[in-house]
């Protein structure tokens, strides 16, 4: 009986830790800079398909984004994430903002939302893309609100981490940040090599689906 | 029919319950948001002492207490959150130290991993305050931190905290949470450590002997720095006789130029038997490189000066009551036989070297090979088994015998005598080489602890290079006699003489074997100690027999000789361990706790200083410290002065708790002497006079007034085990 008792419980432990096991296979993103960006096609707030292979030539952000997340409303309250898209999506930038939070999860917002979130914030994105099954999430490894990926006109990532040196929540903050993106952006137009091509990304986890 | 429609109903009920939740749970994720920081952490400030004094620095601690299920963030935190922060204004000439961190928790989200508290944690911080200042004073911490489950939300506290100044004074208020804080700490690594970069990574080298592998459920690092490695990546661990090894996965953010240094926890966690505990060891820095043989734990200087101490000391074996009867019986034997040639005399010289260096050199590849093969010994370990200490009691009660004339050793075995003379006789010259460190070996364990100690904590190379030295060094004196004539010239002239010195030789054998049977009776119980006595007897018996020329003679010799040697094995068959001894007091009113894990964790936890003897019945040097310090008036008024709780760890016989605490402090023998205070401790040394005594338990008490982060490579963490 005892014997039996062992082996069951042998067995459910080795049952858990494979169970376990399972979800971490499929995160095995492996986004290099210098190495293509992985492709993605998705629907924006307004229904249309968006496309990265579509979008060759272009200068590319992506930023993800949960709108409670504080590091994201440090950003949108202090002006700093609109002004950075203002500025770029005039010099022919495009900037993708990406909501990967599932239903139910902090973030995640119907089209309508997110459309009314752009005008109440007064942000400036090319598009607003709805990932609620956390695809490009996965495929580029996006880890925290806000992560920022910038793609050259040749499909290949320039930048990947956090949007500036500061982690913090903190508006004061802001103004003596170095913002990685916004200096990564003027060296690809100036056609220089991007002098911080990574940093430590900061901010809230992306929130992942984990049904599919 | 029937059933299909069951099922569809079913199929629509498990629709509905899945649309109810998703129209549910948006609507009380936009709730959540309207939470505060503020609510779900409860900051404080805290003081250690009531009253400060002028240039003392003393410990502030920022208490942050989490709602259930939310936690707050380590220095690194991860592959998300934020380090809580903390600013402080502080009046003029004050100064603050950094955080020091509680040992985080790793906190796994989706696939990533964060390190960050739940509950309750008291950040340290060390102040410094000037020499002057008015007598009212106040600090004021800025504190920011995120409070995370799955959404996070900042918050922020300012913190005032006034203070008395004067002539200093603790608060019995604030002791217990800076007692509970200091335990989540991690302590200083005792080990070095470097971290080899590899095309994927690192592999982080920590130079920690003899962890047992099965013993470690699992072993993690937690860098300082957050972007080096992937910290949901799994660290595969590999655990060899003298190291332990993490293999880590760079972080992909890992920027391209990393700092010289690095450091973090090391935080491993060992099954005691059915429970797990966990330990962490904090790494200041750790330098990058290459692969490296890690034998550079010890450099070469202090590899050297060991082996020169260890000759030392094997040539002060010589004198000891063990050694010197069979010493002196070989010099005696080169006295008789003046006239032999110094080709020979040579021979015999570096036939009995030999013999010596074979047997020391297969005892120390035993104890390294047991030690590797995961036995908790030390160096000692022969006589922590009865039938070792009894065969060696019969061994030297026999050749006290012979000394006293009772019967007569033949060449062939151990060279007494004609032996030297005969041209065949070098292997009896060996066998006494052999003899010589076999009844050494008493000696060796309870005098040697220290370099013995050194060498089992070496690579197997290094470990056997000292113990070699040993042996040499206890042939030395013979060895220089037969190789420099003029020596052996100046010997006095044979004569009757000789024949007295003999038999006066046969009592400090005899005192030997007296001290071996006492310690056998620490090991035994009393049936068979009275076995074992009576096996003395036997050989008496088989000695006189002998002596008697003759066949019959030599048959029932033999035949007694078989009787003792079922005698010895009644002895070790009797090992039973006698009671393990509770607190006692002894005739001079000295309270003594009998060591365990157990009782001394749950002493430190309630602050109690306390004082650790680690001894055996079998080590000289534990009996006359305990007799000339620890027992003496003055250790003890001031044990009791001081509220210590004087613990003894008895390592007569095994006992793998003790064994483990020896490694942690870097012995592989007795004795060991710890105390403990103030979340602090210190190792003293091996030979004890009461004014040492006091002068470290001073020591610990300014030291710990202090409260600076000086911990011992000892178990510090008082809540958790020792790791072996």
């Amino acid at each position: 009986m005892i014997l039996s008792r062992r082996i069951l419980l042998s067995a459910a432990a080795i049952g858990a830790a494979g169970l376990l096991a399972i979800p971490q296979l499929g995160f095995a993103a492996n986004v290099q800079v210098g190495q293509p960006a992985p492709v993605f096609t998705a629907k924006d707030s307004n229904g249309k398909t968006v496309s990265l292979a579509d979008l060759k030539g272009k200068t590319v952000v992506l930023e993800w984004s949960n709108h409670d997340c504080p590091f994201v409303r440090k950003h949108y309250s202090g002006n700093n994430m609109q002004a950075l898209q203002k500025k770029w999506t005039a010099q022919n930038v495009v900037w993708l903002t990406i909501v990967s939070s599932p239903v139910g999860e902090q973030g995640y917002v119907t089209p309508d939302q997110a459309n009314k979130l752009t005008t109440d914030r007064g942000a400036a994105p090319s598009a607003v893309l709805l990932d609620p099954k956390s695809q490009i999430a996965r495929a580029y490894g996006a880890q925290v609100t806000p992560h920022m990926y910038v793609i050259d006109k040749t499909g290949k990532l320039a930048y990947a981490g956090g949007i500036d040196d500061k982690p913090s929540t903190r508006i004061d903050d802001l103004a003596t940040a170095k913002n990685f993106v916004d200096v990564a952006l003027s060296e690809l137009a100036q056609g220089k090599a991007v002098s911080t091509a990574t940093s430590r990304p900061y901010g809230c986890t992306v929130k992942y689906d984990t049904t599919s | 029919m029937r059933r299909l429609g069951f099922f569809r109903l079913l199929q629509q009920a498990a629709l509905a319950a899945a649309l109810a939740v998703g129209l549910v749970l948006p609507a009380q994720a936009q709730v959540q948001p309207q939470l505060s920081g503020n609510d779900l952490v409860a900051a404080t400030l805290l003081a250690e002492p009531a009253v400060i004094r002028g240039g003392e620095p003393f410990w502030v601690g920022v208490r942050l207490r989490m709602a259930e299920h939310w936690h707050t963030y380590w220095r690194n935190p991860g592959d998300s959150g934020l380090a809580t922060e903390i600013r402080w204004t502080l009046p003029p000439g004050f100064t603050a130290g950094p955080v020091v961190w509680p040992v985080p928790e790793r906190i796994p989200i989706a696939h990533l991993v964060n390190y960050g508290y739940e509950g309750e944690i008291l950040l340290l911080t060390q102040i410094t305050p000037p020499a002057e200042m008015p007598s009212q004073i106040a600090l004021k911490a800025d504190v920011n931190w995120l409070v995370c489950q799955k959404e996070c939300i900042p918050g922020e506290a300012t913190l005032d905290l006034p203070l008395a100044a004067g002539n200093g004074g603790a608060n019995p208020a604030t002791a217990a949470a800076f007692a509970t804080a200091r335990q989540s700490l991690a302590q200083l690594s005792p080990w070095s450590a470097r971290m080899e970069t590899t095309p994927d990574g690192y592999v982080l080298h920590v130079a920690v002997p003899g962890l047992r592998a099965d013993r470690i459920h699992s072993a993690a690092f937690l860098p300082h720095q957050e972007a080096m490695i992937e910290h949901a990546a799994a660290q595969p661990m590999q655990v060899d006789a003298d190291r332990l090894t993490l293999t880590l996965k760079r972080g992909s953010f890992a920027a391209a130029g990393l700092p010289q240094q690095t450091g973090g926890l090391l935080v491993l966690t060992e099954d005691t038997g059915g429970t797990q505990q966990r330990q962490a060891f904090e790494f200041t820095e750790i330098a990058y490189g290459a692969a490296a043989p890690m034998m550079a734990t010890a450099d070469w200087t202090a590899i050297l000066q060991a082996v020169v101490l260890a000759m030392l000391g094997g040539m002060l074996l010589n004198l000891m009551p063990c050694v010197f009867p069979v010493l002196s019986i070989k010099i005696l034997a080169l006295v008789g036989h003046a006239g032999t040639g110094r080709v020979q005399m040579r021979r015999h010289g570096m036939a009995y070297t030999l013999g010596i260096l074979l047997s020391f050199g297969a005892l120390a590849g035993l104890l390294l090979g047991l030690r590797a093969a995961g036995a908790q010994i030390g160096w000692g370990f022969q006589l922590q088994m009865p039938l070792v200490i009894a065969v060696l009691a019969y061994l030297l009660f026999a050749m006290g015998l012979s000394l006293s004339g009772v019967f007569h050793i033949g060449g062939s075995f151990a060279g007494i005598g004609e032996g030297l003379a005969q041209r065949g006789g070098y292997q009896g010259s060996f066998f006494t080489g052999i003899l010589a460190a076999v009844v050494a070996t008493p000696c060796t364990a309870p005098f040697m602890g220290a370099a013995t100690g050194f060498a089992l904590t070496q690579p197997a190379a290094i470990g056997i290079a000292i113990f070699l030295a040993l042996g040499f060094g206890l042939a030395l004196p013979f060895l220089v006699l037969t190789f420099v004539p003029q020596l052996a010239d100046r010997l006095p002239r044979p004569g009757i003489w000789m024949e007295r010195v003999k038999q006066a030789l046969a009592f400090p054998l005899y005192a030997t074997v007296a001290w071996l049977i006492w310690v056998l009776s620490q090991q035994v119980g009393q049936q068979g100690l009275l076995v074992a006595m009576l096996g003395l007897v036997l050989v008496a018996a088989a000695a006189w027999s002998f002596s008697l020329q003759g066949r019959a003679a030599a048959v029932s010799a033999a035949a007694l000789l078989l009787v003792a040697g079922g005698a010895l094995y009644g002895t070790a068959r009797d090992a039973a361990v006698p009671g393990a001894p509770v607190a006692q007091v002894s005739a001079n009113g000295q309270t003594v706790e009998a060591f365990s894990r157990q009782k001394l964790d749950s002493l430190l936890a309630q602050q109690q200083p306390v004082f650790v003897n680690m001894t055996a019945a079998w080590c000289i040097t534990c009996m006359v410290n305990e007799r000339t310090a620890l027992s003496s008036e003055r250790v003890q008024q001031a044990f009791r002065d001081r509220n210590i709780v004087y613990m003894k760890g008895d390592w007569t016989n095994q006992d793998p708790d003790i064994t483990r605490v020896l490694e942690q402090n870097g012995r592989s023998g007795v004795p060991l002497y710890l105390f403990y205070a103030g979340g602090q401790s210190v190792v003293l040394p091996q030979i004890l006079t009461p004014a040492i005594v006091l002068e470290h338990l001073d020591l610990l008490d300014r030291v710990g007034s202090r409260g600076q982060q000086q911990k011992s490579a000892s178990l510090s963490n008082p809540t958790r085990s020792v790791q072996p």
